[in-house]
């Protein structure tokens, strides 16, 4: 998952990063102001955004309107310091899916944000079944067959993508644009490394094949 | 606490004012009737001594005595207790009424009225000496030609007419003042009735609802209409400040959660997971530095609450004679490491002798925010220029910059609290936009003024005019 986070406090803006990139594994981009907060929502395929209202150049609510205007469907999270029940109403009229006050509590705004994702994808549950396969999204956790499967952190991101979109087709492109973020040199032959290490630890034990490569186009999760 | 009423007050007032006149009344009618009726009674009395008195005759005989026409004497008189008593100098009494004391028998000379108690009933008695007999066909020489009347009637009837004024001048009084308690209630009721509305009105005003329309009635009465304009522009006054200051804490509030939140994810995202020492160590550091961040925004607040405290005269403070320039130099020289930061010099130019009463501390913090935020803007290689002069008896300091200069439309909410201009929050100038404002502030609270003056492109000048210390 990537995660673009609006925000003109650097030092608070790291923080958030350093704990989504942590604690739920995800990429994170930063934006300080809101005419980049636009630029990199309009030019990467974000999985969720994170926005403060308080923005030089583009104000927060602005940059949301701007966002919904263009057909953006990314879900958005809104950071403000306004807790007014006018002002969370306009945002969440002006297309915002969910607010936090500051200062808030980091786990909260994780949890928010897993929920926000999930519910992005068309998931409900935390954890996510294909099959026999379950991916607990809240501890980071794999289970086929009620048996553990240890992944690498790399791994798990590549199955939890794959996971929130059972049965769709995943090009090796866009596993590449939603695992990393802005300051990664990308590299394609690393995802078929992925991929294949994943395929021998979900197969372990003689079990059906779970991911289905598509030559030329992409990969697969299904039962 | 006793509560005191209009209505009972104005009621009180008017059934006294009521009772003393009707007392009045009395006290005037019952001395008018009894004068007006003594009078006639004293004519009366006058008339009948000398009617008894014409009733004595001389005899027809020398040496003889008066006679007394005692069958002229009107019977009715008599009955109603008339006494009277007829002497002639020298001869003694001539003739007397049936019934008579000696009580009655007055010493005196000439007319005299007298009042006299017999039995218990009062009498009203009349002496009247030197009345002349009639009967002037022959005056025989031997018996005076005057005589002396006494004559006494009761007064019972006096007193008794006298009480039935005084009665009846009382009773139309009470009807009267009873009318008047009743008309009186009811008219103030209706008088005090716009006040009431009035009381409704303003009982629906509260911190949400400052809409205040004086009732129409209270509009109409004279002694209301002050009132209700009084409470209109207070009310409006008292809403502009109170939303001055809701607007000033829910800006503070936001000033405030954006550092607790930077310093609370600091801790958390430390917490998440075990760290190497360095990485404790830096994010201390951070959160040290958050920590000092906060403090300043918390002692601007207060600063600006304290000098608005004292503009508002809720604090007291000595104050000195302060040279101007002293403070300037001060002022400049903290802020040389700034000015050497941004590659920006600062000049002065003072004049010597502008002495002004103040707190020098706060003159000096007034061009620390002044001087800071002209440094901040200057471009690099410009000079940033103070100028500490007189101007219309009054001190006047400039700070000039030649930075980017505040367009037009930003010019009149710069000493806006928190407010921060576009560029400034941008380039992380790491203001909380309070500085303005406290010297604005503390510049007010001293009588002066601050004025900007700014063009785009070549710069701001902070024109500040102080009162000056004469003596």
């Amino acid at each position: 998952m990537r995660i673009l986070v609006v925000e003109d406090e650097a030092r608070l803006a790291a923080n958030i990063a350093r704990s989504l990139r942590e604690s739920a594994g995800y990429a994170v981009d930063i934006a300080t102001d809101g005419e980049d907060g636009l630029f990199m929502a309009e030019s990467n395929p974000y999985d969720a955004i994170l926005l403060d209202l308080m923005l030089p150049r583009i104000d927060g609510q602005e940059l949301l309107k701007k966002l919904r205007g263009a057909k953006q469907h990314t879900p958005v999270m809104v950071v403000t310091a306004r807790d007014e029940k006018e002002s969370v109403i306009a945002l969440l009229n002006a297309g915002a899916d969910d607010y936090l006050t500051k200062p808030f509590d980091l786990g909260e705004l994780l949890a928010r944000v897993k929920a926000l994702i999930r519910r992005g994808k068309g998931q409900a549950s935390p954890v996510l079944a294909v099959g026999d396969l379950e991916i607990n999204t809240v501890d980071r956790t794999v289970r086929r067959n009620q048996r553990a499967i240890v992944l690498t952190a790399m791994e798990y991101r590549v199955l939890e993508y794959m996971a929130h979109r059972p049965r769709a087709l995943v090009s090796k492109t866009e596993l590449l644009e939603h695992l990393y973020d802005y300051n990664w040199e990308k590299f394609s032959n690393v995802i078929e490394v992925y991929i294949s290490g994943l395929r021998r630890k979900l197969n372990k034990g003689s079990a059906a094949p779970l991911i289905h490569t598509y030559r030329g186009q992409g990969y697969v999760l299904r039962p | 606490m006793p509560t005191s009423s209009i209505r009972q007050r104005l009621i009180f007032t008017m059934v006294l004012t009521q009772a003393l006149l009707a007392a009045g009344l009395v006290f005037t009618g019952v001395y008018y009737t009894h004068r007006r009726l003594q009078a006639s009674l004293d004519a009366n009395l006058h008339a009948r001594a000398i009617a008894v008195g014409a009733l004595v005759r001389y005899p027809e005989q020398p040496h003889q005595p008066f006679i007394f026409e005692t069958g002229l004497v009107p019977a009715r008189d008599l009955a109603t207790g008339d006494m009277f008593e007829i002497t002639a100098p020298g001869i003694g009494a001539v003739a007397r009424s049936p019934r008579w004391s000696d009580d009655l028998d007055l010493r005196g000379n000439g007319k005299a009225y007298r009042k006299i108690k017999l039995a218990g009933i009062p009498y009203r008695v009349l002496r009247l000496e030197n009345v002349p007999v009639l009967d002037r066909e022959e005056e025989p020489s031997n018996l005076p030609s005057t005589l002396t009347v006494i004559y006494a009637t009761p007064e019972l009837e006096i007193q008794r007419q006298v009480w039935r004024a005084g009665f009846y001048i009382a009773f139309a009084s009470l009807v009267l003042l009873a009318v008047t308690v009743v008309l009186a209630l009811w008219g103030i009721r209706r008088g005090l009735s716009p006040l009431q509305d009035m009381a409704v009105e303003a009982s629906h005003i509260s911190a949400q609802h400052w809409d205040f329309t004086p009732p129409h009635e209270a509009e109409l009465v004279a002694e209301l209409r002050p009132l209700a304009e009084a409470m209109e522009t207070m009310l409006q006054r008292l809403q502009q400040s109170f939303e001055q200051q809701r607007q000033f804490l829910g800006n503070a509030a936001h000033e405030l959660k954006t550092p607790v939140a930077i310093l609370k994810s600091t801790v958390q995202s430390l917490l998440q997971k075990p760290r190497t020492s360095p990485e404790y160590q830096a994010g201390l550091a951070q959160s040290l530095e958050d920590i000092e961040r906060l403090e300043n925004l918390l002692q601007g607040m207060l600063r600006l609450a304290r000098a608005e405290q004292w503009a508002y005269g809720t604090l007291k403070r000595n104050l000195e004679s302060v040279d101007l320039a002293s403070t300037c130099e001060d002022a400049i020289e903290g802020l040389r490491g700034l000015a050497s930061a941004h590659h920006a010099d600062i000049k002065l130019d003072a004049e010597d002798g502008i002495i002004c009463r103040a707190d020098p501390e706060d003159l000096q913090l007034v061009w620390i925010n002044l001087l800071e935020n002209a440094v901040r803007y200057s471009p690099e290689g410009t000079t940033v220029r103070v100028n500490v002069g007189r101007s219309d008896h009054k001190a006047r300091v400039v700070v000039e910059d030649q930075g980017p200069g505040i367009p037009a439309e930003e010019l009149p909410l710069i000493f806006e609290r928190f407010h921060r201009g576009e560029a400034s929050r941008s380039r992380e100038t790491g203001g909380f936009g309070l500085g303005l404002a406290i010297a604005k502030a503390l510049i007010e609270a001293y009588g002066g003024s601050i004025t900007p003056e700014s063009a785009v492109g070549r710069g701001t000048r902070m024109i500040v005019h102080l009162p000056l210390n004469l003596n």
